[in-house]
């Protein structure tokens, strides 16, 4: 037993020396990859594999109970060929998207540029208006956004007092996605916290040397402000975008779950949600799952190639 | 207040001590304008929630004639099962979800940012290539998997993708944050032979209090808020979370009963507005530095 031991000891110790492939990688590799653990199991069985799985599923017709008939790409077919309300919650999306993301970012932007202005209450100011970008997400809000736009709701009890009788904002087929794009706009809180961020980082003597030279507030707004702050502009926009494509739960509300007034409600996600879920046509679901991930995927790409025209990084 | 900024404009570095401040007032009043119209929208919901049922519809003043609690104690007990289950799953998801998320993201997080180990790279930009994922592309084969595993119906596919750090953000930002503790610590502790799990529990951990706090508040608040994935995973009303239970408020009760509506969305809101109360300079601090969504 000794012996061995002592043998076993000695060639150790020139393993530790000149190490194998192996053991090199348990002592290098190892602790890394144990930590890594938990997300390499929910990225490979959560992400990928799912991923792969709903790219199969979108070429079959699937119903949950039995299993998943392959017909090539007759989904995708039917959704740009013959799928009106396909193309209904598109339009919706995409008005959705071009309109409450400029919209907000801008608010954002004006509100950040008043409040960097070394105002006394910064922080009162800054919470408050970034309260409603917390609660927002939730279904509570959707319910009292639901009410104030009412036809005997908040804004037209406003109204009246001016004498105007305003219609129905939810039921009518012309406003009621502008309800939601306010509700998104209302939320402009967290992208004025990233602005009032930037907006910090700008150097306060680039103000003064150009105020000497005699340039407007404007001229330096045009010509410093928003130069400097492109990074965070891009970076908001990407975000706000992104959000933007995902948004459910409003609508979902707002609407009961039908995406009526004539669809004019009807978000991409909302179609995706009653094609899976209330129709079961999993198969048809991963199919507008794919066409949403290329269409997320071709505006990030166009966003990240046209950045090297327009957003500035000072290196 | 869209004209204020125009008024800024014309003005120069040359400026009177008098119409400086002018301009400091007119700032003043345009934000308090502005934020008075954005907060309007939730004193009227919350006004309505204590104001007597008739004068919901009538009223757009948010001070009631009278207050009562009768909305609430209607509206608590408005659906077959009471609001007590609901804020008490909903509190167990969220509270487990926390535990996951903190647990889970902060060990990918130290690989990221402090160890060595081959495909590095590789995997950190899958990770952040995972943030720009719509979560649709992944939903109906998670869907099928939980389905198999017998879990539908259950809080496992709600709270056990946390433990996996499903969400990336928070793996983002807490890489940001240990790349900002200085290297040394890790090389004094590893001369003194530290296995990693050692470095990760008893230095990095501690140090990390602020960034946790951060992550574990919007774990919360972001579990609290969700609505699709309960929608989707839990059909028996006995375990629904609060979300689900004001959306069954609205399609049945809620026609005939908007005062207890108003109240339990009142309700709903309560443990979110206490984070922001205590907490909310950790949360602005987040958004700030690592630009996160809400």
């Amino acid at each position: 037993m000794t012996t061995r031991s002592l043998e076993s000891a000695a060639p150790t110790r020139e393993r530790v020396a000149t190490p194998t492939v192996w053991s090199r990688i348990w002592q290098n590799d190892a602790p890394g990859y144990l930590f890594l653990l938990p997300w390499l199991i929910g990225f490979l069985g959560l992400t990928i594999g799912p991923m792969v799985t709903s790219l199969y599923l979108s070429f079959t017709d699937f119903d949950l109970l039995t299993s998943p008939d392959w017909v090539g790409a007759s989904n995708y077919m039917r959704m740009f060929t013959n799928d009106p309300k396909f193309w209904a919650s598109m339009r919706v999306t995409m008005f959705f998207v071009i309109f409450s993301v400029p919209l907000k970012l801008a608010f954002a932007l004006m509100v950040a540029m008043l409040l960097n202005r070394g105002i006394r209450g910064l922080p009162l100011y800054r919470a408050l208006f970034y309260l409603p970008s917390l609660l927002g997400a939730s279904v509570a809000i959707a319910i009292l956004w639901r009410q104030i736009f009412a036809g005997d709701g908040l804004v037209n009890k406003l109204l009246a007092v001016f004498d105007i009788a305003g219609p129905s904002w939810i039921s009518n087929p012309k406003t009621s996605l502008w309800t939601l794009i306010i509700l998104s706009i209302w939320q402009f809180g967290s992208p004025m916290i990233i602005f009032l961020a930037g907006l910090r980082q700008i150097p306060q003597d680039m103000y003064e040397a150009a105020s000497l030279d005699g340039a407007s507030r404007w001229r330096q707004f045009v010509k410093i402000t928003l130069p400097l702050l492109t990074p965070v502009v891009f970076f908001n926009a990407i975000i706000q975008t992104i959000e933007a494509f995902k948004s459910f739960t409003p609508a979902f509300i707002i609407s009961g779950g039908t995406g009526n007034p004539i669809n004019s409600t009807l978000f991409y996600t909302l179609y995706l949600y009653q094609e899976a879920f209330a129709f079961f046509r999993m198969g048809y679901a991963s199919a507008l799952a794919w066409v949403l991930l290329a269409l997320v995927g071709i505006f990030t790409a166009i966003s990240f190639l046209s950045s090297k025209y327009w957003v500035h990084y000072d290196e | 207040m869209s004209d204020v900024p125009a008024k800024l404009t014309v003005v120069t570095g040359t400026e009177s001590p008098g119409r400086k401040r002018l301009i400091g007032i007119l700032t003043h009043v345009a934000l308090i304008a502005a934020s008075l119209l954005m907060l309007y929208p939730l004193l009227w919901l919350m006004a309505a929630s204590f104001r007597p049922e008739n004068e919901i519809f009538t009223s757009a003043s948010i001070i009631p004639s009278s207050w009562s609690i009768d909305a609430y104690i209607r509206g608590w007990n408005g659906l077959r099962t009471s609001f007590a289950t609901f804020y008490l799953n909903s509190f167990i998801i969220s509270g487990l979800s926390v535990v996951g998320n903190v647990l889970a993201c902060s060990m990918a997080a130290f690989a990221f940012a402090r160890l060595e180990f081959k495909f590095k790279s590789f995997w950190f930009a899958m990770m952040l290539m995972t943030l720009m994922l719509p979560y649709q592309v992944t939903l109906i084969p998670q869907y099928v998997l939980f389905r198999q595993l017998g879990w539908v119906n259950t809080f496992l596919p709600l709270v056990v993708p946390k433990f996996l750090a499903a969400d990336g953000f928070f793996i983002f930002l807490m890489v940001q944050f240990f790349r900002g503790l200085p290297k040394e610590l890790d090389e004094a502790a590893q001369m003194d032979g530290c296995s990693p799990w050692r470095i990760y529990w008893k230095i990095i951990m501690p140090l990390s209090m602020p960034v946790l706090a951060t992550a574990a508040i919007f774990t919360f608040i972001w579990t609290w808020d969700d609505f699709f994935g309960p929608l989707i995973y839990l059909s028996e009303m006995k375990s629904y979370t609060v979300m689900l239970g004001l959306r069954t408020f609205t399609d049945s009760t809620g026609e005939s009963d908007y005062g207890g509506l108003f109240a339990m969305s009142v309700l709903s809101l309560v443990p979110i507005f206490l984070f922001f109360l205590f907490f909310q300079r950790l949360l602005i601090e987040g958004i700030a530095t690592t630009g996160m969504k809400r």
